[in-house]
């Protein structure tokens, strides 16, 4: 009997220890990120593997700020993954020096003219923050994205309105929309993020491209129309066109809530808000994106709204230059840009291909496939301006800025002060 | 190494695995910290020495750690004191047997196992002006002093969040003082009210000195929960607006991972080390290290 157990024993031992060898032939490639969502990750997997069943994907996606903590932490320890998901500029810059250059990537797989096939904001913004005379692509975009406003359609339906095009329609608007117990316009401006997206959008009516300028010291935070813009800013909250109580309220969940319920009849958001259409048992506003259409921000300055729009890259992907398999990675980032990887990710309208061309299998509704068409074939193209700036600490002074103004704690001319402050050491 | 050497000192070789874990994580931990905190350093790329200024920077131009220190004196002061006296009043109220009484502790008991990262959520919905529970009753009732930018408002919103955790943490304390007064020698109580003491005279008298390892334990356990206060805050308000409600730990996350500052946001948490030390070495000189867990 214990003969018998004790060879079994070694059997198993034996088979444990030749197993990896036999299941060397797989490649691994590990991929962590905070985008796509784990659903949505797996499905493009999924797809992935119908095709490459020789490389195993092992995903790890978590929240953004534990993202961020884990990926200093390897890095720190040499352990980076295969692929990681990046956001164009800071992120980037960061970790450009464990990053390998894509383009060689990109050419094998689209050719020399891969560059053509992307929509023009993603390829400008994955340089974004180089050091001068550095070309090289270090994360290529999966997917990209305006900035701008989305009305909620049966608020409207029932006011018979249009979304409004100048300041004095909003402030009609939201005056009509606040007697009646709607918001006019829902923002969880306790997030710095959204605070900076309805900043730029003012900047870019009151004087377009010319933030960046001041990030690059050809110009100052503290020159008038970006006073200006900060007043405008103000307003927004003095003349309740923003909800009661913004600043302490999250855009994310607690401001999505609220609109998902009906409350809002604006709000300020992107083109990934498509991917509610996506989510499991949506509420019937989501479903089917029915109950939500897209509009440019009003024009504040009286002088005509811009034609461009902001945006920039959702997320991009990078290969590290530890990585053990970077043919694998290249083939999977490849296919999660523009193959069946892809393909499963737009299908459930996360954000726009960053890859011109795709389009989801299907759509639920009309208004879903007119706003589609609306962001790949109107604004899309005519982004200019990116909605992300170059340095953390300049994005950072510039969202307390605007929590400090908004809360009356500073004037606009001491909230572009604080930025320029920031912009200058 | 003789045989009468290893004798003599086999104490050592007792504490060597709890020393050799102690030295990897907390006196490395430490070491590497201030060593980090002298350096202008991203976190991941190349360190560039900078000596003091870090902390230089930090006590002179920086209004975010000063606003983060001025909450963490509120949070102290204003959580542990009210949660003691609210829990004291519940515990002493629940062991008197009233009718459920355990159905009652459960239930105050009950806030203090939920996720801050829940409870954040739920409360910034009870707090929101526009759609929240206290609004959504003003409106209702006709009570409309409740609503309030209760999270919005950088005067009053650290005065919000606070609540909050008093709310989360009272149960705790009443389940302390609970457990402290069955503990307590009911001869002693006996022999006051024999002495005619009344029932007021009892409790400050005679049971509050009684309980003083409750007061102690509750007291150093709440200094340890302001220095380490994260979740709650970071969900109800990400430490704003403006940095109205930030504190140590939301601030050295904030630096370290948002604005790739890892060496400054080191020398934050020396800091904060420093004044965790403080606090305890002051405790346990001014107020004696008698502490208890559960009475």
């Amino acid at each position: 009997m214990y003969k018998k157990v004790f060879c079994v024993a070694i059997l198993l031992l034996i088979l444990a220890a030749v197993a990896p060898v036999f299941a060397q032939d797989d490649v691994v490639v590990r991929f962590r990120s905070w985008s796509p969502v784990i659903a949505t990750t797996n499905a493009m997997i999924e797809a992935f593997n119908a095709e490459n069943p020789d490389i195993t994907i092992e995903p790890d996606i978590t929240n953004y700020p534990e993202y961020l903590v884990d990926l200093q932490t390897m890095a720190a320890g040499g352990s980076l993954p295969d692929l990681i998901g990046l956001e164009p500029g800071a992120l980037t810059q960061q970790y450009r020096d464990h990053l390998m250059p894509m383009q060689n990537c990109a050419v094998s797989t689209w050719g020399e003219d891969w560059e053509d096939q992307f929509f023009p904001v993603g390829i400008e913004q994955a340089r974004l923050g180089n050091p001068e005379g550095d070309d090289n692509i270090y994360g290529l975009p999966v997917l990209v994205q305006t900035i701008n406003m989305w009305y909620t359609v049966p608020v409207y339906e029932e006011a018979g309105l249009e979304p409004p095009a100048t300041y004095d329609e909003l402030k009609e608007q939201a005056d009509m929309f606040n007697a009646q117990g709607i918001a006019p316009v829902m923002i969880g401006a306790g997030d710095g993020w959204i605070r900076r997206d309805v900043y730029m959008q003012l900047i870019h009516n009151v004087a377009p491209g010319l933030i960046y300028e001041a990030e690059d010291g050809m110009a100052s935070f503290t020159d008038e129309p970006f006073v200006e813009a900060m007043t405008w800013w103000q307003r927004l909250f003095d003349d309740g066109i923003f909800q009661m109580g913004a600043l302490g309220m999250s855009h994310y969940p607690a401001a999505v809530e609220q609109i998902q319920a009906g409350r809002a009849a604006m709000f300020p958001m992107g083109a990934w808000w498509m991917q509610q259409a996506g989510n499991p048992d949506p509420p019937p506003l989501d479903e089917n994106l029915s109950g939500y259409a897209p509009f440019k921000f009003p024009d504040v300055t009286g002088m005509g709204a811009p034609e461009d729009l902001l945006g920039g890259i959702d997320v991009m992907l990078g290969v590290t230059r530890d990585s053990a398999n970077p043919d694998a990675a290249c083939k999977v980032i490849t296919d999660f840009i523009s193959g069946a990887g892809a393909q499963a990710l737009i299908n459930t309208y996360n954000d726009l291909p960053a890859y011109i061309g795709l389009r989801p299998a299907a759509f639920g509704s009309e208004n879903q496939e007119a706003v589609w068409d609306l962001f790949t074939e109107d604004w899309l193209a005519s982004v200019q301006y990116a909605r992300q700036l170059k340095s953390p600490d300049v994005k950072q002074a510039l969202e307390d800025a605007l929590a400090a103004v908004a809360a009356g704690e500073m004037t606009p001319a001491e909230g572009m002060q604080l930025v320029q402050d920031a912009n200058s050491m | 190494m003789s045989r009468r050497w290893l004798i003599d000192n086999q104490g050592l070789f007792f504490m060597a695995p709890a020393m050799i874990l102690f030295v990897v994580f907390v006196l490395y931990p430490i070491f590497y910290i201030f060593n980090a905190s002298l350096y202008d350093w991203d976190g991941v790329n190349e360190a560039v020495f900078i000596g003091l200024q870090n902390y230089i920077e930090m006590f002179t131009d920086d209004r975010s750690f000063a606003l983060s220190i001025r909450n963490s004196l509120y949070w102290t002061f204003l959580t542990i004191f009210p949660q003691m006296f609210l829990g004291f009043i519940l515990a002493h109220t629940l062991t008197s047997g009233i009718p459920l009484q355990n159905v009652f502790r459960i239930i105050f008991f009950m806030p203090a196992i939920v996720s801050p990262v829940v409870l954040g959520i739920i409360w910034q919905r009870i707090y929101a002006p526009f759609g929240g529970l206290l609004a959504d009753v003003g409106l209702e009732t006709g009570a409309r002093f409740l609503i309030q930018p209760y999270l919005a408002d950088p005067k009053i919103a650290i005065f919000s969040t606070i609540f909050v955790n008093v709310w989360q943490w009272t149960g705790f304390s009443m389940l302390m003082y609970v457990a402290g007064l069955q503990g307590l020698p009911g001869e002693v109580l006996s022999a006051a009210e024999v002495d005619g003491a009344g029932a007021l005279q009892r409790i400050v008298y005679i049971v509050l000195p009684l309980l003083r390892h409750v007061h102690l334990t509750l007291i150093l356990l709440g200094v340890i929960g302001a220095l380490q206060t994260f979740a709650l805050v970071y969900m109800l308000t990400k430490g704003g607006p403006n940095h109205a409600t930030e504190m140590l730990p939301t601030y050295i996350f904030q630096k370290a991972f948002t604005l790739q500052s890892m060496g400054y946001a080191s020398a934050v948490a020396v800091v904060l080390l420093l004044i965790a030390l403080g606090a305890s070495i002051f405790q346990v000189r001014a107020l004696g290290s008698r502490f208890t867990i559960g009475g």
